[in-house]
C-alpha cells in the first residue's frame, strides 16, 4: 500500500529528525515527540505490511521493496526494545534516519505487478525470513552501539570531552547492549539458518549448495558466535569487542545483498 | 512607578574597587533606610556580595533620572570615595532593563560561573535585610517573588546547572560516564586528604558502597573510614586491594608514583578487564602516567579534570542561551503586571469618581423627589451606583486592557481624565 506507506516515511521522518535534534540539543520534549512520531509510524507500517500480504497474496519479504519496508519495520521494532529496556535514546539519532532511508528506496522501487505468488504453500518461507531480517536488525543494534561505544571510548582515553562526549550514553550501558542485541541476533540466526536448511532439504533434498548467500551466513553466524565467546572469557571486552561488532556488520550486508551481486541459489525473483 | 537598578559587578570592577564598595548586612539596612526616604525612592534593596554590589530601588516615573543620579552618588559617598569615581565602573537600569538584570542575576546567568548555586540565597537573604529595614514594597515585593519563581524555572528547565564544575565531583560524573551507575560500586581512597573526602562523600551519595581508604599514617585514613562507614587497609597493602576499586581517587603528597603501571596491570588481572576509573589530584602526579594506556583503563590527572570542567562549561553556556529566552518571555509577563499594578489604583479612583459625581447628582435632584423612607433613600443610592458601575463597565474594562498592551510612556496615571486634561 503505497500511499499507506508515504504515511509511514512521513512519520519516520519527523521521528528521525527530532531524534538528531535531541540528541544535539539534549530537549527530552523534542525526544517525545521523536518517539511518538515513531510509534505512529510503527502502528502504520504493521497496517500496510498485513495489507500487502492480504492484497498481494503472499507474504511481504520476497522482492527487494518489500524486504527493505520490512527490514525499516523489524529495525523500529528493536529499536522499541532497545528504548524501553536501555534508555539509549542516543541510539536514535543513528537509527532513525536509516529507517527513513529504508522506507523511502522502499517507496522508490516500483515493484512487479504480475509476479508469481511464490512460496505461498509453506510456512517456512516467512518464518525464515523474518527470522533473519530480525537478526539483521539486531546485528545493526551491535553495529551502532559499538561505534558509540568506540566513540565514547576515544573521548575518555584522550581526555577531550568533545559535545559528543556529553550526548553519548555510558560505556556500560552500550557494552551491555551490544552483548544483548548479539545474543538475540545469533539466536535468531541460528534459528534462520536452521529453517532455510529445512526448507531447502524439503525442495531439492540439499541442505547446502555453496551459494553467496548461504556462505556469508554461515561466516556472519561465525563471527558472532566467537564475539559472544570472547565477551563471556571476561567480565568486560570493550574495544575489541566492539571493533568485531563493527565488522560483523560488514558481513552482514554481504550476506542480505549478497545474492544481488553474485548469483546463486537464493535467486528467486 | 519605575525600577532603577545601579551596581557594580566582576566583569566592571576589579576586586580592588568592589571590595571599597562592599556593604554588610548592618551597612545594607542603613544604607537602605537613609536613601528611601519616600520622596524621590519609594523602595529599595542592596545585594551586596564578593561578585557584585546592586542597589535596586522603585521610584515614581517623573523622577527617574533624579533617581538614577542619586543612586550613583550614594555609592561613591558610602565610601567616601571621588565623585564619578565609579562612573566607569558602574552601570545603571531602568525598568525593563532593570528587571531583566535581576531576573539574570538570581538564575545565575551573569555569575562568573554560569549555573552557580549561590547567588539565589544572597538575593533572597538581601530581600530579607530590605524588608526588615522597611525599604521594601508592593513593586520590590512583587519584583522578587517574580525572579524567585524566574531563577527556578531557569534551573529546572534548563541544564545551565546539570553538569559539574567542581573538581571533586568530577569523579562522579566521569564514573557515570563509565559505569552508568555508582550504585554498589567500590571506591579505594590513596591518601585521605580533604579532596579526596569530598569526592568520595559525592561518590558515596551516588551510591557507592564500599570504601577502602589507606594512608601513611593510619590514624587520618581511619577518621575517614568512620565517616563514611568503610574499611582501612594498611599503605604497604594496598596494592593487593586495587584490584576491588571501580574508581580510585589518589591524593597523596608524595613525590613519586605511589600507582605505577606494574600494579595496575597486576590488579586488571584480578578485575578480568572491568574498566576502572583512576582519578589522581596530587601534584606531582601519583599514579604513573602509562597507567592510562592499558585496556580498559581510565586515568584521568588534574588537568584533564580542568578539561573537562571547561568542557561543562561550554555546555552551561549553551544551556544559558535557552535561560535567556525563558528570562526574556518572564520579564515581558512582570512588565504586564507591573502595568496592572499601576493602572488598578487609577482605575478604582476613576470608577470611585464616577460614582461620586453620581451621588453629588442625586443630591442636587433630590428635592424634586420629595419624602423618602430611610429605605427607599437607601434603595435609590443603590439604584444609582449600580447603574453607573454598569455604564462604566465597559469602559473601565477597555482602559484596563488598553494599559495591559501600552508601553508605560503612553500612560499618564497622574493625569486625571475627567478633569478635561489630556490623557
Amino acid at each position: 500500500m503505497r500511499s499507506l506507506l508515504l504515511a509511514v516515511l512521513a512519520a519516520y521522518l519527523i521521528a528521525a529528525i527530532h531524534s538528531i535534534l535531541a540528541f544535539v540539543n539534549k530537549r527530552r520534549a523534542v525526544q517525545r515527540v521523536a518517539e511518538w512520531s515513531m510509534a505512529v509510524g510503527f502502528v502504520l507500517h504493521t497496517v500496510a505490511l498485513i495489507a500487502d500480504w492480504v492484497i498481494d497474496g503472499h507474504y511481504p519479504l520476497f522482492f527487494l521493496r518489500e524486504t527493505l519496508s520490512f527490514l525499516a519495520w523489524a529495525l523500529v521494532a528493536v529499536y522499541a526494545l532497545v528504548l524501553v529496556r536501555y534508555r539509549a535514546q542516543a541510539l536514535g539519532a543513528f537509527t532513525m534516519p536509516l529507517i527513513s532511508i529504508l522506507t523511502f528506496v522502499a517507496l522508490l522501487d516500483p515493484g512487479t505487478k504480475n509476479s508469481p505468488a511464490p512460496f505461498s504453500a509453506t510456512w517456512l518461507f516467512p518464518v525464515h525470513t523474518t527470522l533473519l531480517i530480525f537478526a539483521y536488525a539486531a546485528f545493526f543494534v551491535v553495529f551502532v552501539a559499538s561505534i558509540m561505544y568506540l566513540l565514547q571510548e576515544r573521548e575518555l582515553k584522550l581526555k577531550t570531552f568533545s559535545a559528543i562526549f556529553h550526548r553519548l550514553p555510558p560505556l556500560s550501558t552500550v557494552n551491555e547492549l551490544a552483548t544483548s542485541a548479539a545474543a538475540l541476533g545469533l539466536t535468531l540466526l541460528t534459528i534462520g539458518i536452521a529453517t532455510g536448511m529445512v526448507w531447502s532439504s524439503s525442495r531439492d533434498g540439499k541442505i547446502w549448495h555453496n551459494d553467496p548467500k548461504e556462505i556469508f551466513a554461515v561466516l556472519t553466524w561465525i563471527l558472532y558466535f566467537s564475539l559472544i565467546l570472547y565477551r563471556s572469557t571476561s567480565n568486560w571486552r570493550g574495544r575489541n569487542a566492539a571493533w568485531l561488532g563493527v565488522l560483523g556488520f560488514a558481513l552482514v550486508l554481504c550476506t542480505f545483498f549478497g545474492t544481488r551481486l553474485l548469483g546463486g541459489y537464493h535467486v528467486f525473483g | 512607578m519605575s525600577i532603577v537598578l545601579v551596581g557594580i559587578n566582576h566583569r566592571t570592577a576589579p576586586v580592588e574597587v568592589r571590595e571599597l564598595l562592599a556593604f554588610n548586612d548592618e551597612a545594607c539596612a542603613d544604607g537602605l533606610r537613609r536613601l528611601v526616604d519616600g520622596e524621590v525612592l519609594q523602595e529599595g534593596l542592596i545585594v551586596s556580595t564578593c561578585n557584585r554590589v546592586e542597589i535596586l530601588s522603585a521610584t515614581a516615573s517623573d523622577k527617574l533620572e533624579f533617581s538614577t543620579h542619586l543612586l550613583a552618588q550614594f555609592l561613591d559617598h558610602q565610601r567616601r570615595l571621588p565623585a564619578d569615581f565609579l562612573k566607569t565602573h558602574s552601570y545603571q537600569h531602568i525598568d525593563e532593563q532593570a528587571v531583566r538584570h535581576l531576573f539574570r542575576v538570581a538564575s545565575s546567568l551573569d555569575s562568573m560561573v554560569v549555573g552557580e548555586p549561590q547567588v539565589l540565597g544572597q538575593v533572597r537573604h538581601a530581600y530579607a535585610i530590605a524588608v526588615e529595614a522597611g525599604t521594601a514594597g508592593r513593586v520590590l515585593n512583587r519584583l522578587i517573588h517574580h525572579t524567585f519563581r524566574v531563577a527556578k524555572r531557569v534551573r529546572s528547565e534548563t541544564g545551565i546547572a546539570a553538569n559539574a564544575v567542581s573538581i571533586s565531583y568530577m569523579a562522579v560524573e566521569l564514573g557515570k560516564k563509565i559505569f552508568e551507575s555508582l550504585k554498589g560500586r567500590t571506591v579505594m581512597l590513596i591518601g585521605a586528604g580533604e579532596m579526596a573526602e569530598l569526592s568520595a562523600r559525592h561518590l558515596v551519595n551516588a551510591g557507592a558502597s564500599r570504601v577502602i581508604i589507606t594512608n601513611r599514617t593510619e590514624t587520618a585514613a581511619q577518621e575517614l573510614a568512620d565517616e563514611f562507614g568503610g574499611e582501612t587497609v594498611p599503605f604497604s597493602d594496598f596494592p593487593k586491594f586495587l584490584g576491588d576499586a571501580d574508581v580510585v581517587i589518589c591524593s597523596t603528597g608524595a613525590e613519586s608514583f605511589v600507582v605505577t603501571e606494574k600494579m595496575t596491570r597486576e590488579a586488571l588481572d584480578t578485575r578480568r578487564n572491568k574498566p576502572t576509573c583512576l582519578i589522581d589530584i596530587s601534584v606531582p602526579r601519583n599514579i604513573e602516567p602509562s597507567t592510562g594506556k592499558l585496556p580498559n583503563v581510565f586515568l584521568f590527572d588534574i588537568d584533564d579534570l580542568e578539561s573537562v570542567i571547561s568542557s561543562n562549561i561550554r555546555e552551561r553556556e549553551r544551556e544559558a542561551e535557552r535561560a535567556e529566552l525563558i528570562v526574556q518571555s518572564e520579564v515581558m509577563q512582570f512588565q504586564q503586571s507591573l502595568r496592572l499594578m499601576d493602572a488598578g489604583p487609577t482605575i478604582g479612583a476613576l470608577r470611585q469618581k464616577l460614582q461620586d459625581m453620581a451621588r453629588t447628582e442625586l443630591q442636587r435632584q433630590r428635592k424634586r423627589l420629595g419624602q423618602l423612607s430611610p429605605d427607599q433613600e437607601a434603595a435609590i443610592e443603590q439604584l444609582l451606583i449600580s447603574t453607573v458601575n454598569k455604564i462604566s463597565h465597559p469602559v473601565l474594562d477597555q482602559m484596563r486592557r488598553f494599559y495591559e498592551s501600552s508601553e508605560p510612556e503612553e500612560i499618564t496615571p497622574s493625569a486625571d481624565p475627567l478633569s478635561g486634561d489630556e490623557i
